[in-house]
């Protein structure tokens, strides 16, 4: 029986995953030392643990995972299947984020980022019935204002207020 | 005599002018919060940590504290108007509430919400008061042992008990506590999975997986998974309660309040029992007409037990935290983070090191209490305004929010690629049912539990019966193994019985 949110293809890499990660942690644990001092155990003994722990976990994941899916599973809220155009607009704007924030300055970079989510955010809606059509282009240039608007204050509350450093695009604290 | 005292220095140094507005602010975003569907406190906290670096401990403290029980006000004003639950702890509030407000009595269900938490939050401040210190003299009297099975009771309840499966909580707890073993080993200060990384000697923010988890994974799960139409609001009538309404508000508030105190001090892992419970409770009890109205129009029972109990449980949590130094609540777990960020650790030794800091933060609560019921009663339209912000700007905004959080603490624009990547995660988790609040328990508890352990395996040269030896040790040992056997036991016995049944069913 395949379930929303249950197909057992992605629940099988979840558990590969696990494994994965567990693998890491043992091999990890082979290089730390055991001396233990006065104590019975040392600094490798809790990664041991950890790791063989993960490893449990994900072979009965996976074997769950293979035989009819996850136990106990609560169906999870919205759509059957993802919205991967809006995905990938709001995947570009964090990433975007990333990689311009110490270039052109927390308010420019977070603004993009803001524009660009809302416009996955928006396909999204349209894609689930709603039908704002309106102009993408001056949509666009709105909400980069409005990102503006919102990313602004809060750098200013940081940079001036508190003295927190974030980046900028100039050394003023104001943009 | 003497508690009188240090809660009167409390409020000395609580009611300075810049500590009510931290306050006061604090009151105000947590209510904001509570109010805004998607963003919880936990992450709400987590993005304000940057400001450790540069405000007192007392004043941030103060101000988490205010974001933390306001949004248990706000949550409710949500859960009423639209019936999506502003927090999990309101989730049970969305049932009888917005079938309050759906027969015109949002007004009232508003305001039975915020009287209660008012009521709630001021007894179970008051309980604190008095509680606290005392345990806390009785904590100094444990040793790593008995720490190190606290630790381990706290993860067995939000892991394996809490939840639907056992196995997706114990996956969660273990990524957290592999998450937790990056950075330098407490004892021995050996580096562990630092990739010789010089940044991971300190191990990964705890900033950096809540706001991951919480706000990315959150706005991410909505453009994948929730588009669609907004929702209908139901309209706000007059804030106002009926002679009747008070009669029957006011048992259950006190009930709601009992209900909700235990739990918050126990490891169960925040506000959803607690609050069932007080909803089922309050079902029981009603009679007649009331009964009726549970399920069609909306009982005010089941909107003033609730809201009583999840703002008793969520006041009760500071308990553990504060004389312990354990969270048992994804929120608690993170203002722990906050008091490490200080080079403060809570514990039994926090009343006596830091006296100032708990009596100011304890004297807080009651002053923020005043100032919440205030917002959310004469004020309530002004928070429902925000109900009004469009969905994709709400979500790109959190994003925002999140980025100065993340970059805020550490400076580095690699911590925003992680953030992503902890927020793709955090989508699967959600997807597929696994819990989150372990993962972030077992990343703060898991260095402290360790350094425990080690320490009690030296106090017994080494043995691991130390852990058997020391009575409250085993006491609380068999706590633990109760805490997890029995629960299966009961299902066990109860499906056995029910096929039963259903066999000699069949064969009639």
């Amino acid at each position: 029986m395949i379930r929303r949110g249950g197909a057992p293809g992605p629940q099988t890499l979840i558990g590969i995953g696990l494994l994965a990660v567990a693998g890491v942690i043992i091999v990890g644990a082979l290089d730390l030392p055991s001396s233990a001092g006065y104590s019975g155990v040392g600094p490798n003994f809790l990664p041991w643990v950890v790791g063989i722990a993960l490893l449990l976990c994900g072979v009965l994941v996976l074997w769950q995972a293979r035989t009819g899916g996850y136990r106990h599973m609560e169906e999870p809220t919205g759509a059957d299947h993802g919205y991967w155009p809006g995905f990938g607009w709001m995947s570009a704007g964090l990433l975007a984020n990333a990689a311009l924030i110490t270039t052109i300055g927390f308010i420019l970079s977070c603004s993009l980022c803001f524009a660009l989510a809302v416009r996955g955010l928006r396909h999204a809606d349209r894609h689930g019935g709603v039908a704002p059509v309106r102009g993408e282009l001056a949509q666009t240039v709105r909400d980069l204002l409005i990102g503006m608007a919102i990313a602004a204050p809060v750098y200013w509350m940081f940079t001036k207020l508190l003295a927190i450093n974030l980046p900028g695009l100039t050394s003023t604290g104001w943009i | 005599m003497d508690l009188w005292n240090q809660l009167l220095l409390g409020f000395a140094t609580a009611a300075t002018p810049i500590n009510l507005l931290w306050c006061f602010v604090g009151c105000a975003v947590g209510t904001a919060v509570g109010v805004l569907p998607g963003i919880g406190p936990a992450v709400a906290v987590a993005m304000l940590l940057p400001i450790t670096t540069k405000v007192d401990a007392t004043a941030s403290m103060i101000f988490f504290a205010g974001i933390y029980y306001g949004a248990m006000y706000g949550g409710s004003t949500t859960s009423i108007l639209l019936n999506t639950p502003g927090e999990t702890g309101s989730m049970i509030t969305a049932m009888e509430g917005n079938k309050m407000a759906k027969s015109g009595r949002a007004g009232a269900a508003l305001a039975t919400s915020a009287v209660g938490s008012f009521i709630a939050g001021t007894i179970a401040t008051v309980l604190v008061t008095m509680f606290a210190p005392l345990l806390a003299d009785f904590a100094v009297k444990l040793g790593p042992p008995e720490y190190f099975m606290l630790m381990v009771l706290a993860f067995t309840t939000v892991s394996a008990v809490l939840g639907r499966s056992t196995l997706r909580g114990l996956v969660a707890l273990f990524v957290g506590l592999a998450a937790g073993l990056i950075g330098m080993d407490q004892i021995s200060g050996q580096a562990r999975y630092t990739a010789g990384v010089p940044e991971l000697l300190d191990g990964i923010e705890i900033v950096l997986v809540a706001v991951g988890l919480f706000a990315v994974a959150e706005a991410l799960y909505a453009v994948l998974y929730e588009g669609g139409p907004p929702e209908t609001q139901n309209k706000l009538s007059r804030v106002h309660m009926s002679r009747s309404d008070w009669r029957r508000s006011w048992p259950a508030w006190l009930r709601g309040t009992a209900i909700g105190f235990p739990f918050g001090t126990i490891p169960a892992g925040g506000s959803e029992i607690p609050t069932f419970l007080s909803y089922a409770a309050e079902k029981k009890f009603a009679k007649g007409e009331n009964l009726d109205e549970f399920g069609t129009r909306g009982a005010i029972e089941g909107v003033a037990g609730p809201e009583a109990a999840n703002n008793a449980a969520i006041t009760a949590t500071l308990i553990p935290l504060l004389t312990l130094g354990i969270p048992t609540s994804n929120t608690a777990a993170i203002l722990l983070g906050a008091f490490q960020n200080y080079g403060i650790q809570p514990g039994p030794q926090l009343f006596t090191t830091s006296a100032d800091l708990v009596w100011a933060l304890i004297a807080s609560l009651y002053i923020g209490n005043v100032m919440l019921l205030i917002l959310n009663l004469p004020l309530v339209g002004l928070w429902v305004k925000l109900l009004k912000i469009p969905k994709p700007y709400l979500y790109a905004g959190i994003l925002i929010f999140a980025t100065v959080g993340v970059y805020g603490m550490r400076q580095s624009a690699f911590d925003l690629v992680l953030l992503y990547a902890i927020g793709l995660v955090g989508v699967v988790m959600r997807r597929y049912d696994f819990p989150t609040a372990p993962v972030v328990v077992g990343m703060i508890l898991g260095p402290l539990a360790e350094a425990q352990m080690r320490n009690a395996l030296s106090m017994g040269e080494g043995s691991w019966l130390i852990f058997v030896e020391r009575p409250m040790s085993a006491t609380l040992l068999a706590v633990v193994l109760a805490v997890l056997v029995l629960p299966r036991i009961l299902r066990r016995f109860s499906a056995s019985s029910s096929s039963a049944t259903a066999k000699r069913r069949k064969a009639t």
